[in-house]
């Protein structure tokens, strides 16, 4: 049980996460948000590309037993047709919010993900969930004492009635995306055309990043056929295939700043609907 | 006054008195009990994908590029059907569920480097790798450090890998942010003449293979030297 003094230590650690721009003031009204500030509210977390940062030391990790299980468990829905990867990236690289986002170990958020997942697809109620994790707390109440935390299912139940999507089946034998082929039309672009990435209002996912937005490049290759990633992420089955490109930027182009090699170059997949034709 | 002056990092590596279940521990647990009870998945079949997940590493990618290096056939089979090479050195990209492994796809593609190309991958937007080929990727190719960075300052981060190239080789900086895995062939080394493909294999690291270092007679390690221990690391 918790005292009067815990609980005000977790309020006073809950007080100190700055999840705000300092420039604003917290909870402000209309007039105070800048347009600026606005978009920049808007950008997808996991669009993390040319954002400042300090260099930091690279640093190998071992894998914990729970990070292996925990991507094991996220591929087994997808190969059970519970979700495809784009709407568990949207859930755990997006939905969580830019604290969560660098706070926690990376696996923690596709463990999160499940848990969202289940309970928005109506695959398990929010009481099964708390019932269960109270129960396997209690399993180890008072210490591991030399045991490994295992999962026991009590029973194994009966999952033909289960919702699952097109893809897992379709797929089979082919792979996605070249489960799509032949399904996206003519493509619009060859490899050498020059196009430019276009500055759409894009709200809420996408795998556009922002630093290629407003900039020419020049078609490399057109890479396949899918469902753009705005729909799969959704969970949008009846979303028509497009043509993606590889395009290929300068990198004297993307940066005002860039001082290495004229040549350098950055190479990136944009689906069509984000390219316009230069000229 | 401390009396010891080593400098690995007591937080991490001292092991609490009562050894307790962590919260990711908890959930992982929870919900995978609940995601067979409800019958969303068998018991089988996250045991087959646990038993991949366990087996894959950098290996058949490094057999694969020595191979290129020793037979040009094979090296133009690599580039033009990157999954039929993948098949040669033991690598369906269709395993273990018929259709791949969900999170990385089936759209392969090797980038080869050239005296005056050299590739590095980055997926800036999560973590995208060739998984089924090269194994998990490392903790910092996940990091907001390098996917930030890469992009914008590749030689400045090249460089923090001790890789400095000449201002005459382009680099091309590969962001594989939708469905195309990316891997990198780099070039074969001097001092590497009448080597066979197991000793070529050995030189070709990880690293390597991602673009943040080269291959050279008598490194057979990724550079950084620091790993972060596990707390109950994985049981094989």
């Amino acid at each position: 049980m918790s005292t009067a003094a815990d609980r005000e230590r977790q309020l006073a650690l809950a007080s100190r996460l700055n999840a705000t721009y300092p420039e604003i003031p917290q909870w402000p009204t209309p007039d105070l948000v800048t347009s600026e500030h606005y978009w920049a509210y808007l950008k997808t977390n996991h669009d993390q590309g040319a954002q400042l940062n300090a260099p930091e030391p690279f640093l190998e990790k071992e894998e914990e037993q729970w990070e292996l299980m925990t991507y094991v468990l996220c591929e087994v829905l997808g190969w059970a047709g519970i979700w495809v990867s784009e709407e568990r990236r949207r859930i755990c690289n997006v939905d969580v919010g830019l604290p969560i986002y660098l706070g926690l170990p990376y696996y923690t958020r596709w463990l999160w993900s499940v848990g969202k997942f289940l309970l928005e697809k109506n695959h398990i109620t929010w009481a099964e969930l708390t019932d269960r994790l109270a129960e396997v707390q209690d399993r180890y109440a008072g210490g591991l004492d030399g045991r490994r935390p295992e999962a026991q299912p009590k029973f194994e139940g009966d999952g033909s009635k289960v919702s699952r999507n097109r893809n897992h089946i379709e797929a089979i034998g082919k792979g996605d995306p070249a489960m799509y082929a032949g399904q996206g039309g003519a493509a619009k672009f060859v490899a050498g055309d020059r196009v430019t990435v276009r500055e759409l209002p894009a709200m809420f996912y996408t795998r556009t990043p922002e630093y290629l937005r407003g900039a020419e490049g020049v078609i490399a290759e057109a890479s396949y056929e899918s469902p753009a990633p705005e729909d799969e992420t959704w969970g949008r089955e009846d979303a028509a295939p497009e043509w993606f490109y590889i395009v290929r930027f300068k990198q004297s182009d993307l940066w005002d700043s860039y001082h290495g090699n004229r040549n350098d170059s950055l190479q990136t997949e944009i689906p069509e609907r984000w390219l316009r034709a230069v000229g | 006054m401390s009396d010891h002056d080593h400098d690995h990092d007591h937080a991490r590596t001292v092991k609490p008195m009562v050894e307790e279940v962590t919260d990711f521990e908890v959930l992982e647990i929870a919900l995978r009990e609940l995601c067979i009870e409800k019958g969303l998945f068998t018991a089988e079949q996250h045991r087959v994908m646990t038993e991949f997940g366990e087996q894959i590493g950098p290996t058949p990618a490094a057999r694969l590029v020595a191979r290129a290096w020793l037979d040009p056939e094979f090296r133009e089979l690599a580039l033009r059907e990157p999954m039929e090479a993948s098949k040669k050195v033991g690598v369906d990209w269709l395993n273990p569920t018929g259709f791949g492994t969900p999170s990385d796809f089936y759209a392969f593609k090797i980038l080869e480097d050239t005296p005056t190309l050299h590739h590095v991958i980055v997926c800036a937007l999560c973590s995208c790798y060739p998984r089924p080929i090269l194994g998990n990727s490392p903790e910092w190719y996940r990091t907001p450090n390098y996917r930030r960075r890469i992009v914008r300052w590749p030689r400045s981060v090249l460089a923090e890998f001790g890789l400095e190239l000449p201002e005459d080789v382009e680099i091309r900086v590969q962001d594989s942010n939708q469905k195309h895995r990316f891997m990198v062939m780099p070039m074969r080394p001097a001092g590497t003449e009448g080597w066979t493909e197991d000793q070529l294999a050995a030189i070709i690291t990880r690293d390597s293979l991602i673009g943040v270092a080269l291959p050279k007679p008598g490194v057979t390690t990724n550079v950084s030297n620091k790993t972060v221990p596990a707390v109950r690391p994985i049981v094989e």
